[in-house]
């Protein structure tokens, strides 16, 4: 029986931040999302329970806001949802994570699978996924692509630079994902509604053994510079001859 | 014992890291150490590049795979108590990186873009992008070792000076691991490597069709460039190898000049390409997002203009 947990974020659409003229960055229009590695990496899971039986379960550590999110990954395809929720759980750096997850994970769900995204879509520091596995004192290998299971056994292929390596792991395992494993679906309403249905275990902060402190800190936030000089040429033919003139002038053509 | 570790996966991979951490160890009136995959001749590389020590790692077995360093290094690190680990950003070492912060308690700093000694408090600041590459953070580690993990190419490679002396060690330990290696195969590279390439063509959603890459290839040669997709283009659609997907998790270039077709201009794909000399785009719709980062660009259908600017070019 094939018990996989699939870890997702909930995270701000960065397509929304806005640069303040100052420089700082503006928040105030943004709008959330599910991270979009995670996505894929929900498709994964979903699709080896297809082939090999057994239950999918989906789990985020997140502010209470995100239920929609909760939901959202339910309509893609897992049994169920942990869902992990405390106001102060907005900024947590990925030791935390990986911590409170590992704690949740142990005692709240069978596994003999854990996939989690590459990196998440906000900060991608593609760091969750080895920590867990650390944490819980299971095998991991990250950056795969192609994912199956023979004989107790995941067989992985991963990147790893100029090369691919085909690996043989013991479960239970963790494995993070790539894009290219599995393009993620596209919710219908009747997803949507069979979500609403599904089992949501939700965790509180007192249910934890306790929230462990930061090891990074932040000290501040800027708005990276991309200033270009923002020119614009139409179509018409004296538009493209003037537009080749000005790259000539700048000097970037042979 | 006070000190900054460094390790890379290659040869110049570790000499560009000798060369931050010396500026770092000499900071803090520290040792530099260098963690060298190989043998004696590595070591005497690793000193040479500018490390006062240079650890030898056990050697691997065939099938085992590069974490299986991760037991090796924690209690080397345990034991040794260095101030500060770097490690070069590569698939392999990014998750060694993770994992072995999480058994040393301490935290990390992915991907750092630049990082500095504040003489004050006497911590390590670091950067790094975050959001897709729209801010830039800044932060500290609270914990000891603080780790972090510097993209190839940051840095210059260290100068190497055959005659200075350092110590060389072999580390003790045995490599261990579940994971076993089946297979390896090594990725034929279908494509020049367009970080070289001077100019840089990149086709987006915009192209309707796989054989209209043709189009961009004629572009790209009146331009004497290579060409190159964003991540549906390459990794979703497969219209071109992978390898050539730029953005934050493909690869970043900075080429001369570099034109947009039929590309958005995704905050994840613009930071692949914010140190190109020159960056235009061609787009039809005048309120895409690449127009706002752009030097130039032109507002029209990639197949009504890229054929004008053949011709334009070829004039």
């Amino acid at each position: 029986m094939l018990d996989i947990v699939v870890c997702f974020k909930w995270v701000i659409d960065e397509a929304y931040i806005r640069r303040t003229a100052s420089g700082g960055l503006d928040f105030s229009s943004v709008d959330y999302k599910i991270s979009e590695y995670d996505r894929n990496a929900i498709e994964a899971a979903v699709r080896l329970r297809e082939i090999h039986g057994g239950a999918v379960t989906a789990i985020t550590v997140a502010p209470p806001e995100a239920s929609k999110g909760v939901k959202d990954a339910l309509s893609r395809g897992p049994d169920r949802a942990i869902f992990v929720s405390d106001p102060a759980f907005k900024e947590l750096d990925a030791f935390q994570t990986a911590s409170i997850l590992g704690e949740v994970i142990r005692v709240k769900s069978k596994f003999n699978l854990i996939l989690c995204g590459e990196g998440s879509g906000d900060s991608y520091a593609q760091q969750v996924g080895p920590r867990l596995a650390g944490i819980l004192s299971i095998p991991c290998v990250a950056y795969v692509q192609r994912l199956d299971i023979e004989n107790e056994r995941i067989i992985a292929e991963r990147k790893a630079g100029d090369f691919t390596e085909v690996l043989s792991i013991p479960m239970p395992a963790l494995a993070t994902v790539l894009p290219d494993i599995a393009s993620p679906r596209i919710p219908g309403v009747k997803d949507t509604l069979m979500a609403s249905k599904k089992p949501v275990e939700t965790v509180v902060r007192g249910d934890l053994g306790g929230v462990p402190e930061a090891k990074m800190k932040t000290l501040g936030l800027t708005a990276s510079k991309m200033e270009r000089e923002c020119e614009l040429f139409t179509a018409e033919e004296s538009d493209i001859a003037r537009f080749v003139a000005t790259l000539q002038k700048k000097g970037v053509l042979k | 014992m006070p000190g900054v570790w460094v390790m890379g996966e290659s040869r110049g991979q570790s000499l560009e890291l000798l060369n931050a951490g010396r500026i770092i160890a000499e900071r803090l009136g520290v040792n530099l150490t260098s963690l060298v995959l190989g043998g004696e001749e590595e070591a005497r590389d690793h000193i040479a590049g500018g490390a006062d020590e240079a650890l030898i790692i056990p050697p691997l077995a065939d099938d085992q795979t590069l974490d299986a360093l991760i037991p090796v290094l924690v209690d080397e690190a345990r034991e040794d108590d260095p101030d500060l680990i770097l490690f070069t950003s590569t698939y392999r070492l990014r998750e060694i990186a993770a994992k072995a912060a999480s058994l040393l308690n301490t935290g990390l700093c992915s991907e750092c873009i630049k990082l500095y000694f504040n003489e004050e408090d006497r911590m390590l600041e670091m950067e790094r992008l975050i959001y897709g590459g729209a801010a830039v953070e800044k932060i500290v580690c609270l914990s000891r070792p603080v780790m972090a993990t510097l993209p190839p190419g940051m840095f210059e490679p260290a100068r190497v000076d055959k005659t200075r002396e350092g110590r060389i060690r072999e580390i003790k330990g045995k490599p261990q691991s579940a994971c076993r290696v089946l297979a390896r195969k090594s990725r034929e590279r279908e494509t020049k490597d367009i970080r070289d390439a001077r100019v840089v063509v990149c086709v987006g959603r915009g192209l309707e069709k796989k054989e209209d890459i043709s189009l961009v290839r004629e572009l790209a040669d009146a331009l004497g460039g290579e060409i190159a997709g964003t991540r549906p283009v390459t990794e979703e659609l497969h219209w071109l190898p992978e390898e050539l997907c730029i953005g934050l998790s493909g690869i970043q270039i900075k080429p001369e000049l570099y034109i947009g077709l039929g590309v958005s201009g995704q905050i994840q794909h613009m930071t692949g390409v914010r140190d190109a000399k020159v960056i235009s785009a061609v787009n039809r719709d005048s309120n895409a997002p690449i127009f706002g980062t752009s030097d130039l660009g032109i507002v029209g259908d990639l197949y009504d203009i890229v054929p004008k600017l053949i011709k334009a070019l070829k004039g």
